[in-house]
C-alpha cells in the first residue's frame, strides 16, 4: 500500500519572522526586510519538506494570515470582517464577509501560494479553503441562501483548481473541519457534494482531498463516502481508529495523525500500526497521512519536529503499511 | 456582601499610564509623562510612602530600581483610580502584571517555553507545554497583594488565572505521555484532567493558601477558557474546587465571552464559588436581550451572587448611566432578588483608554446608584 506523507495547513512562522512581522507593525523595520525573510522562510520550509522525505511539498503558506484571507481578500464579493475565534483554539481568523455572489478573479489566488511552488508545482500540494466550512463560517450577506453559496464556491474552486492544474499542479487539499464538526444536512449537505464534484472535476487528473479534523468523522462518513473521488481526511486523533467501517468501494483515504494540540512527538511506529489498521478496515489502496489539525497551532521547533517524525512513517518497522 | 444594593467592584486590568511604562524600561520621563505624572498625583493623591518612589521616577540620574519603583506607583495610581471612581472593591489594575499566562507559568515547576504562537495576524503569544509533574517555585501574587492591603481604602480583590485556563493555553506533554497507548480524545481527556488538577492542587492552592494567610478574603478566580470547550465544564469546576479545598475565602468566577448556557448546570458544581462575574454588557444589544441567560440560574435554583457586567469594554462609547441602570433592573428580575447583585465591567478595561475607562467606571456607579434609588423607592 502506499503512503504519502506531507502537510496539511499552514507551517508556524519561525522566531525571526515573528520578530520581524511583529517589528514591521510597530513601524521598526521595512516591508522589504519582511518580504525577504518570507521568502527565505518559504524556501527553508520547502528545504526542509524534502529533506526529511516528505511526500508532497507545501512551502508552509506562512505568509497567509489565516485559511480564508487569500480569498477573501483576492476575490470580488467578498469583504474582510472581524476577528473570529478559530474552532475551539486560542486563535482567530477574519471572518469574511460576504457582500455579494463571490466571483473568482483570476490568477490572484496563484499570486499568493509560496514562491517555490509556484516554481516547482510538480509535488507541490495547493490548499484551498474547503466549501463547506467557508460558508458555514462566513458573514454571509450576499442574499443567497448558505446551500446555494456552498454550491457556488465549489464551483469557483473548481475553476481555480482547474488553472492551476494547467499550471502544473496536481495535489489539492481542501481543509474542511466542519464536515465532521457540524456535518451538514438537507440542502447543505447536497450543496456539498455538488461542490466537492465541481472541485474535482476541475482538478482533472489530479486529486482532491477534502481534510476534516477535530471532530469523530464517523457520523459522518455516510455524507463523505458520497464525496468519492474526493479523498476524505480523517482525524484519527478524534476519531477512534478501531471503529471505522469500511469505505463502500476502495480507494485512498487521508488519516491525521499529528496532534498539533500537544507538543509531545507521535512516534513513527505508532502511527504506521494505527494507519495500517484503519486503513485495512477501510479497505484502502492508499494512505495519505499528515497532521490533523493547523500545525500552525504549535510553535516552529515542535512543528519541525512532528513534521520529521511523521516523514519516517513510510519506512517505520511495526508491520505497518511500510 | 456590603448593606447596599449593587455594590460595584473591580474585575481586572487597567491601561498602564505612560509615566508608568517609561519608568518599568527604566527610562526618564520625558516633559509630557512627568506631567501626566503630576496630574495624577495631585488628583489621586498618592500615599506618603511612595515619596522614595516618587524621587526615582521623577529624580535625576538613573536610580537601579527605578522599574520596580515605577510599578508601586502605578499600582497606586491604579487603586487610587478604581476608588476614586468609586468602586466598593478594588485591586492594583494588575499594574505588575504584563498578562496572565506567562507570569504564573514562571512560578511554576515542570513548564518549558517552547516559542511564539500566531494569535492572528502579526499578533503572537508564547506558549509552554508541560514537560515534568507540575510544580510551585513559591507562591506568587503574595507581596502584590501585601501593597495593595497597605494601601488600598476599599476592600482588595485579587484576580488570579485559574487552573484550567493555564493547562488550556499550555501544551500537554507529559501527562498525554504517561497515557498507554494511541493518543486518541479518551487518553487525551484523561491527561488533561491530571494537568488540571495537578495545576490545582500543586501551584494554585498552595498560591492562594499563602494569599489568604496573609489576610486576602476575596479572590477572582479567573476562567477565560472555560468557554473554548463546553463539554469539558467539568474540567473547570474540578480544577475550581481543587484549587480551593479547604480554604476560607470568598471565591468568584470570572468567565467572559462564552455561552454560559452550554456550561450549566454543570458550573454549578464549583462548591467554593460565591459569584459569577460574568460579561453581559458586550451582549446586549436592541433586539437581543444579553441578560436573559441570569433567568438559567434562577431556573437551576442557583442562589449565588452574580458580579453584573453592566459596561463594555471593547466600545469607547460610554454607557449612560440610565442604561446601566436599566441592565441592573432587568437582571434583578431575572434573578428575583437584586440583593445578589453586585455590578461591575464585563472585563478588563485595559482595551480602553484610561479616561475612557473613568468615564465607564463613574457611569457603572452612577448607574448602581440610579437603580438603587429605583429599588428603595418603587415608582408606583
Amino acid at each position: 500500500m502506499r503512503v504519502l506523507t506531507g502537510l496539511t495547513s499552514p507551517f508556524p512562522r519561525p522566531e525571526p519572522l515573528v520578530q520581524a512581522s511583529r517589528d514591521f507593525d510597530r513601524g521598526r523595520v521595512s516591508a522589504e526586510r519582511v518580504d525577504a525573510l518570507y521568502r527565505s522562510t518559504e524556501e527553508e520550509v520547502d528545504a526542509l519538506e524534502r529533506r526529511i522525505g516528505l511526500g508532497v511539498r507545501t512551502a508552509g503558506y506562512v505568509r497567509w494570515p489565516d485559511l480564508y484571507r487569500p480569498i477573501a481578500e483576492r476575490w470580488d464579493g467578498f469583504a474582510v470582517g472581524p476577528l473570529t475565534r478559530w474552532l475551539e483554539t486560542n486563535t482567530f481568523f477574519r471572518q469574511p464577509i460576504l457582500l455579494a455572489p463571490p466571483v473568482r478573479v483570476p490568477g490572484a489566488f496563484a499570486s499568493g501560494l509560496p514562491a517555490p511552488l509556484r516554481a516547482a508545482p510538480a509535488g507541490a500540494r495547493v490548499l484551498l479553503p474547503g466549501p463547506y466550512s467557508l460558508a458555514r463560517l462566513l458573514d454571509n450577506r450576499s442574499g443567497e441562501t448558505d446551500a446555494a453559496v456552498v454550491h457556488r464556491l465549489g464551483r469557483l474552486l473548481g475553476e481555480e483548481a482547474a488553472a492551476l492544474a494547467n499550471d502544473g499542479f496536481s495535489e489539492f487539499l481542501l481543509p474542511d473541519p466542519l464536515l465532521v464538526r457540524d456535518p451538514p444536512e438537507g440542502p447543505l449537505a447536497e450543496a456539498t457534494v455538488a461542490a466537492y464534484r465541481a472541485v474535482q472535476a476541475g482538478v482533472g487528473a489530479g486529486r482532491a482531498t477534502a481534510w476534516t479534523y477535530g471532530g469523530d468523522a464517523r457520523p459522518a462518513l455516510p455524507l463523505l463516502d458520497r464525496l468519492h473521488p474526493t479523498v476524505v481526511g480523517i482525524d484519527l486523533t478524534e476519531t477512534e481508529p478501531d471503529a471505522l467501517p469500511a469505505a463502500p468501494r476502495p480507494g485512498p483515504v487521508g488519516f491525521g495523525v499529528l496532534d498539533s494540540r500537544t507538543t509531545l512527538a507521535e512516534e513513527p511506529e505508532e502511527i504506521a500500526r494505527i494507519a495500517h489498521d484503519a486503513a485495512r478496515r477501510r479497505g484502502a489502496t492508499e494512505v495519505l497521512l499528515g497532521p490533523a489539525g493547523p500545525l500552525d497551532l504549535l510553535p516552529w521547533g515542535p512543528a519541525a519536529r512532528k513534521a520529521e517524525q511523521l516523514a519516517r512513517v513510510p519506512n517505520a518497522r511495526s508491520g505497518g503499511p511500510a | 456582601m456590603t448593606a447596599a444594593l449593587f455594590p460595584a467592584q473591580e474585575i481586572g486590568s487597567l491601561a498602564k499610564p505612560r509615566w508608568q511604562l517609561l519608568g518599568q524600561r527604566g527610562a526618564p520621563l520625558d516633559p509630557g509623562a512627568a506631567e501626566e505624572f503630576r496630574g495624577d498625583e495631585a488628583r489621586l493623591h498618592f500615599a506618603d510612602d511612595l515619596a522614595g518612589a516618587r524621587e526615582a521616577l521623577l529624580g535625576p540620574g538613573a536610580p537601579p530600581d527605578r522599574a520596580d519603583r515605577a510599578r508601586d506607583l502605578g499600582a497606586e495610581f491604579a487603586i487610587r483610580f478604581l476608588e476614586a471612581a468609586g468602586l466598593d472593591r478594588v485591586y492594583d489594575g494588575e499594574a505588575r502584571r504584563i498578562e496572565m499566562y506567562e507570569y504564573p507559568i514562571r512560578q511554576m515547576l515542570g513548564f518549558e517555553f517552547q516559542g511564539h504562537v500566531r494569535s492572528f495576524d502579526a499578533k503572537y503569544y508564547l506558549k509552554a507545554a508541560v514537560v515534568d509533574a507540575v510544580g510551585l517555585a513559591a507562591p506568587y501574587h503574595v507581596d502584590e497583594f501585601d501593597f495593595v492591603r497597605a494601601h488600598a481604602r476599599a476592600e482588595p480583590k485579587l484576580p488570579i488565572t485559574g487552573p484550567y485556563t493555564l493547562a488550556d493555553w499550555s501544551y500537554n506533554q507529559y501527562y498525554l505521555a504517561r497515557q498507554p497507548g494511541w493518543k486518541g480524545r479518551g487518553a487525551r481527556r484523561s491527561a488533561q484532567r491530571e494537568f488540571v488538577v495537578d495545576v490545582a492542587r500543586r501551584a494554585i492552592r498552595p498560591t492562594l493558601r499563602a494569599l489568604v494567610d496573609r489576610g486576602c478574603r476575596v479572590i477572582q478566580i479567573d476562567e477565560p477558557a472555560a468557554g473554548t470547550h463546553p463539554d469539558e465544564a467539568e474540567l473547570v469546576v474540578e480544577g475550581f474546587n481543587a484549587a480551593t479545598e479547604g480554604l476560607d475565602a470568598e471565591f468568584s468566577m470570572h468567565i467572559c465571552y462564552s455561552d454560559y448556557r452550554a456550561l450549566l448546570p454543570t458550573l454549578l458544581e464549583a462548591k467554593r464559588c460565591r459569584q459569577w462575574a460574568w460579561e453581559f454588557a458586550n451582549r446586549d444589544a436592541p433586539g437581543h436581550d444579553g441578560y436573559a441567560v441570569l433567568r438559567a440560574l434562577r431556573e437551576y435554583g442557583d442562589d449565588r451572587s452574580v458580579g453584573l457586567g453592566v459596561v463594555d469594554v471593547h466600545r469607547d462609547a460610554v454607557e449612560p448611566p440610565e442604561v446601566v441602570a436599566e441592565r441592573i433592573g432587568r437582571a434583578a428580575r431575572y434573578l428575583g432578588d437584586p440583593g445578589r447583585l453586585w455590578v461591575n465591567p464585563d472585563c478588563g478595561l485595559r482595551t480602553r483608554s484610561l479616561p475612557v475607562a473613568r468615564a465607564k467606571l463613574e457611569a457603572l456607579v452612577a448607574g448602581a446608584e440610579l437603580a438603587r434609588a429605583e429599588f428603595e423607592n418603587p415608582r408606583r
